[in-house]
């Protein structure tokens, strides 16, 4: 046996005294695998318990992209709902059309609903629109997330609705709802976090929830890493073009630098959601003249998309 | 950029493996993690590393004989 080398110690887990896996910085402290599971865990069904944003008798349809937030979400609410009788979980995944990219992720989650137990259901661009994000993003690159953002939208409802849904859960983390702050700050379009945050439901819209909100994207990377379910998935093709990615290269040095910089920033969204509770952005929900879809104007985004892109 | 080291203290220099699965051969001081990945050019919060197969924190000391993994975290959910 060859001696083993001498090796520093990583530091300590706050909790246990093990050696730590991460050092959470906006909490000050060092956890090991077991209690960085315990942790996000923990905190997760806090975060679904303050909100009730899972009451029995739900049925909640689990955005399962196959990537790593969705995965962990599924996970998670796997582990606090899977023995519920009164709670049901579908796991809703949206094949885009996005090639050398969909493929395996949709493997991922077929994996992951095979393994946890869970009713899949899978519904594909092709099906809905009539065709693949890939064709319809031929010399409209640039608009890649903004297209893709509002069918997968449309796609995800109709699952959700296939699935009988009471919720809809979506596996943003921390860093996604300060970069979607930030960006829309950048973009001049502030009130599109009330717009958007599906808060406002009268009934008509199947209630969105987020339980990822208060974790971060590399709490839950650790939390799949050590529980042996963390895979290196391809990144979007289409990715590059967004200004998201400049946000949030940005913002995660400051975070780094100063932390807590991203939960502030979610402050912000509070504070607008609390001044404009009940006003939704000022703007009267109405129904779309074309698809009957709940929307602001006189016809939905989604529908002026697909005339554009001649559907 | 890197000098060539002698055969003999080969092994004292670390070997870094970058999210791109290139090999790296890092300068043989002790340092953190943290202090690799600034040299780098990587935000520690972007990327997760291990040594030997375990997960570190990023201020964990490193040195000598260490292989270290860089594990980039990608967007997309
Ligand atoms: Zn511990
Ligand atoms: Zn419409």
């Amino acid at each position: 046996m060859n001696p083993v080398p001498v090796q520093q110690d990583p530091p300590a887990c706050s909790v246990c005294g093990e050696p730590a896996v991460i050092h959470q910085r906006h909490a000050g402290r060092y956890l090991c695998g077991t209690d960085l599971v315990a942790d996000l865990e923990q905190r997760v069904a806090g975060t679904i318990a303050s909100q009730q944003q899972v009451v029995p008798g739900d049925c909640v349809a689990v955005a399962l992209s196959g990537g790593k937030d969705s995965t962990a979400l599924l996970v998670m609410l796997h582990r606090l709902f899977g023995s519920r009788d009164d709670i049901r979980l579908v796991a809703v995944t949206v094949d885009e059309g996005i090639t050398g990219y969909r493929e395996e992720t949709v493997r991922s989650a077929a994996d992951l609903v095979r393994k946890l137990g869970v009713e899949h259901i899978t519904v594909s661009f092709g099906e809905l629109f009539g065709d693949s994000l890939d064709t319809f993003l031929k010399g409209r690159k640039a608009q890649a997330c903004t297209i893709c953002g509002i069918l997968r939208k449309k796609a995800l409802v109709a699952g959700a609705k296939r699935a009988g849904a009471t919720k809809l859960a979506t596996g943003h983390n921390l860093d996604d709802e300060a970069q979607s702050v930030l960006m829309n700050v950048l973009r001049g379009d502030l009130l599109r976090l009330v717009r958007d945050s599906g808060r406002e439901s009268s009934g008509r819209f199947i209630p969105r929830i987020k339980p990822l909100t208060y974790v971060q994207e590399k709490e839950i990377a650790t939390y799949l890493m050590v529980q042996g379910i963390w895979e290196d998935l391809p990144e979007c093709p289409y990715a590059i073009h967004a200004l998201r990615r400049e946000v949030r290269s940005m913002l995660s040095g400051i975070e780094y630098r100063h932390p807590g910089t991203m939960l502030r920033l979610l402050e912000n969204k509070k504070i607008i959601e609390t001044a404009f509770s009940g006003k939704a952005g000022g703007e009267a929900v109405g129904r779309c003249r074309e698809c009957g879809d709940p929307c602001s104007g006189e016809t939905c985004q989604l529908c002026q998309l697909l005339h554009s892109l001649g559907r | 950029m890197f000098k060539q080291p002698p055969r003999e203290v080969v092994r004292e220099h670390m070997k870094l493996i970058l999210p791109d699965r290139t090999i790296r051969v890092a300068d043989p001081v002790p340092a953190t993690v943290e202090t690799i990945l600034q040299r780098e050019g990587i935000n520690p919060l972007e990327v997760m590393v291990s040594r030997d197969g375990k997960l570190i924190p990023e201020d964990t000391l490193v040195s000598g004989d260490d292989e270290l993994r860089i594990i980039r975290i990608s967007h997309g959910g």
